[in-house]
C-alpha cells in the first residue's frame, strides 16, 4: 500500500449534513483552567429511534478513562456538565467512583435538568442548574466552528468502538477491525490501523490519516471514500493518506511532503 | 477467596458451555470445590453436557423468587462431588433476571466454592450482562475463524469497560493441519488481534460430540483424549501452575506417542 498506483478507485460519497455531526457527539474530557471539565451528550444524541443510553454513555466514560488515565495528576477536580441528560442519584455515583478509580475528584455539576440537580445536590456536589438553551458547548449551526483540541488515547480499539471527536484523534495502540475513528481534524494511529478511520468528517479535505502500519477496512478523508487493495502488502511502512482532487493517496511517511 | 470467572465469547457455537463444563470438571478433580453457573436462560445447555438434566429440580428463577433455597437448587454432580451445577431456568427468557439478582447469586455462592464459572451465553445482550455481572475474571473462548475473532474482540471491549481486566483466551477448535496448510488462522494470528495472554488451546476433536451426546465431560474418559487434555492443563494453569503449551504441530503418529508419555507422567 505504498505507492499511489495500488490505492483502489476513490469514490466521492455525499458529505453528510453538518447539523448531523453534532448528533454523534460522545462523551469529552476537556481541561479548562487546572481542572477537568467533563462533558455529557445531550438527551437528544442518537436517532429518535434509538438515543444514546445510559449504559453506552457509561462505557464510553470508562473507555476514556482507561485511555488517558496516565495524562492525569491525581486528585483533579472535575466538573461534570450534564446538559439536558436526566441523572439519578445511582448514576452520578457510578460515574463519581469512575473518576475515582481514576484518581480524580467530581465537585460540580451543571444541568439545566431539575431531577438532576436534585440529585446531585442530595448526593453534596454543588450545582449550577441552568437554563436549557444557554448551556455551554451548545453546537451551533454557524459554519468554521474552531476545532477542539485533539484527543489523545492510550487503548486498543477494539471491534464495535467508534470514537468521534470535533479535532484530531491520536490513538497510542491498534484500531482493529470493526472499530472506527471519526475525527473532524487528522487521525493519527501510533500501531496497526485496520478498522475504518474518517479524517475531516466535516468536509475538511486536507486532513490526513497517519498510521504505523496501515491495512484499513476503509479510510475516508472529506468526502473521499478508499477502501484496502485486496491483496495486502508483504510489508509495512509507516504510512500516510491524503485526499487529492482524484481520490484518496497513500506514500510512505518518509516521502510523504503535501503535493 | 474464591473466583468469579464468566466463560464468554461472543459469537454462539465456539465451545463455551463445552469449556465450562470440562473446566469445571478438571478443576473439581484437582481438588477444587467448584460451582458451575447456567446463565443462558432459556437455552440451557450445560445440564446436557454435564449429564444432569433428570437431577434439576430447582432452577435459579426460583431461588431469586424465593420458592427455594439457593442449596436446594444446587445440583450435586453424580461422579465428582466437588462439583455443582445451578441451573438456569428453561421456560424464561434471559429478561427474566436483572444482573443485579445475578450478582447476588454468584456472590452467596462464592461463600463456600472455591471457583464460580459462568457460563455466559452467546450476544452481548442482557443474558450477556447478566453473566459478566459478578465476575472477577473472564475466560474468552474463539475459533480460529475471522467471525469469532471479531465477536470475542467487541466482547474483551465490554469486559474492559465493565472493568473486568483479568482476561484470558482460549482458542478452541484449531485444527493444526490446515493451519499449516496455511488454511486457518494460526494461534498467533487470533493472538495479534485479540492481545490477550492466552491460557490454552484445545484442538478439534470428534470426541467431543460424542462426550456431549453422553453428558460426560471429555476430562473424565477413560481413553485419553488431546482436547481433553488440553482442558485439563487450562485448568491447571487457572490454578497458577506452569504448564507448556501442547505441541499441537508434530505429526499424528508422533502424535498420539507423544501425549500418551505426557498423560504417562502428568495425570495419573
Amino acid at each position: 500500500m505504498s505507492s499511489d498506483a495500488s490505492v483502489p478507485a476513490s469514490v466521492p460519497v455525499v458529505p453528510p449534513a453538518p447539523s448531523e455531526v453534532d448528533r454523534n457527539s460522545q462523551v469529552r474530557f476537556k481541561s479548562e483552567g487546572g481542572r477537568l471539565v467533563l462533558l455529557l451528550p445531550p438527551e437528544d444524541v442518537g436517532d429518535s429511534i434509538n438515543p444514546l443510553s445510559w449504559t453506552e454513555i457509561w462505557q464510553q466514560l470508562k473507555q476514556r478513562l482507561d485511555g488517558s488515565e496516565r495524562f492525569w495528576q491525581p486528585n483533579t477536580t472535575v466538573h461534570l456538565i450534564a446538559r439536558d441528560r436526566l441523572l439519578d442519584s445511582r448514576q452520578l455515583q457510578a460515574i463519581a467512583d469512575a473518576l475515582t478509580e481514576a484518581q480524580l475528584q467530581l465537585k460540580r455539576v451543571y444541568t439545566s435538568r431539575r431531577q438532576t440537580a436534585v440529585a446531585a445536590a442530595t448526593s453534596g456536589y454543588s450545582v449550577e442548574q441552568q437554563p436549557t438553551v444557554a448551556h455551554l458547548n451548545q453546537p451551533t449551526e454557524e459554519a468554521g466552528q474552531a476545532m477542539a483540541e485533539p484527543l489523545y488515547l492510550q487503548t486498543t480499539l477494539r471491534s464495535g468502538n467508534e470514537i468521534r471527536h470535533n479535532g484530531t484523534i491520536i490513538i497510542l495502540g491498534d484500531s482493529n477491525p470493526g472499530s472506527a475513528i471519526v475525527a473532524d481534524g487528522d487521525i493519527i494511529v501510533w500501531g496497526r490501523l485496520r478498522g475504518v478511520a474518517q479524517a475531516g468528517a466535516k468536509g475538511n479535505s486536507r486532513c490526513l490519516i497517519l498510521a504505523l502500519q496501515m491495512e484499513p477496512t476503509q479510510i475516508r478523508i472529506a468526502n473521499f471514500v478508499a477502501r484496502a487493495p485486496e491483496n495486502p502488502p508483504g510489508q509495512f511502512y509507516p504510512e500516510i493518506a491524503y485526499a487529492t482532487p482524484q481520490g484518496i493517496r497513500i506514500t510512505r511517511a518518509s516521502d510523504f511532503s503535501r503535493p | 477467596m474464591s473466583r468469579i470467572i464468566v466463560v464468554t465469547s461472543g459469537k454462539g457455537g465456539v465451545g463455551k458451555t463445552t469449556s465450562t463444563a470440562n473446566l469445571g470438571m478438571a478443576l473439581a478433580q484437582l481438588g477444587r470445590k467448584v460451582a458451575v453457573v447456567d446463565a443462558d436462560f432459556g437455552l440451557r445447555n450445560l445440564d446436557l453436557l454435564l449429564g444432569l438434566e433428570n437431577r434439576v429440580v430447582y432452577t435459579a428463577v426460583e431461588v431469586l423468587a424465593g420458592e427455594c433455597r439457593l442449596d436446594q437448587a444446587l445440583v450435586k454432580d453424580k461422579r465428582q462431588n466437588r462439583l455443582v451445577l445451578l441451573p438456569a431456568a428453561q421456560n424464561r427468557t434471559k429478561d427474566a433476571v436483572t444482573p443485579d439478582q445475578m450478582k447476588q447469586l454468584v456472590v452467596s455462592l462464592a461463600e463456600s466454592y472455591d471457583y464460580i464459572l459462568v457460563d455466559s451465553p452467546a450476544g452481548i445482550e442482557m443474558g450477556f450482562q447478566n453473566a459478566i455481572a459478578a465476575a472477577q475474571e473472564a475466560l474468552v473462548v474463539t475459533t480460529p475463524e475471522i467471525s469469532a475473532v471479531r465477536d470475542a474482540d467487541r466482547v474483551v471491549g465490554l469486559l474492559e469497560a465493565n472493568g473486568i481486566k483479568k482476561i484470558h483466551l482460549i482458542v478452541n477448535r484449531l485444527k493444526p493441519a490446515m493451519v499449516q496448510a496455511n488454511d486457518m488462522m494460526s494461534v498467533a494470528d487470533v493472538q495479534e488481534i485479540l492481545a490477550i495472554s492466552l491460557i490454552g488451546v484445545v484442538p478439534d476433536d470428534e470426541r467431543v460430540i460424542v462426550s456431549t451426546n453422553k453428558g460426560e465431560p471429555l476430562v473424565l474418559a477413560d481413553a485419553p483424549s488431546l482436547a481433553g487434555l488440553a482442558f485439563n492443563n487450562i485448568a491447571r494453569r487457572l490454578e497458577g501452575e506452569k504448564v507448556d503449551f501442547l505441541d499441537l504441530t508434530a505429526n499424528n503418529e508422533g502424535l498420539l506417542n507423544r501425549f500418551k508419555k505426557l498423560l504417562n507422567y502428568k495425570i495419573f
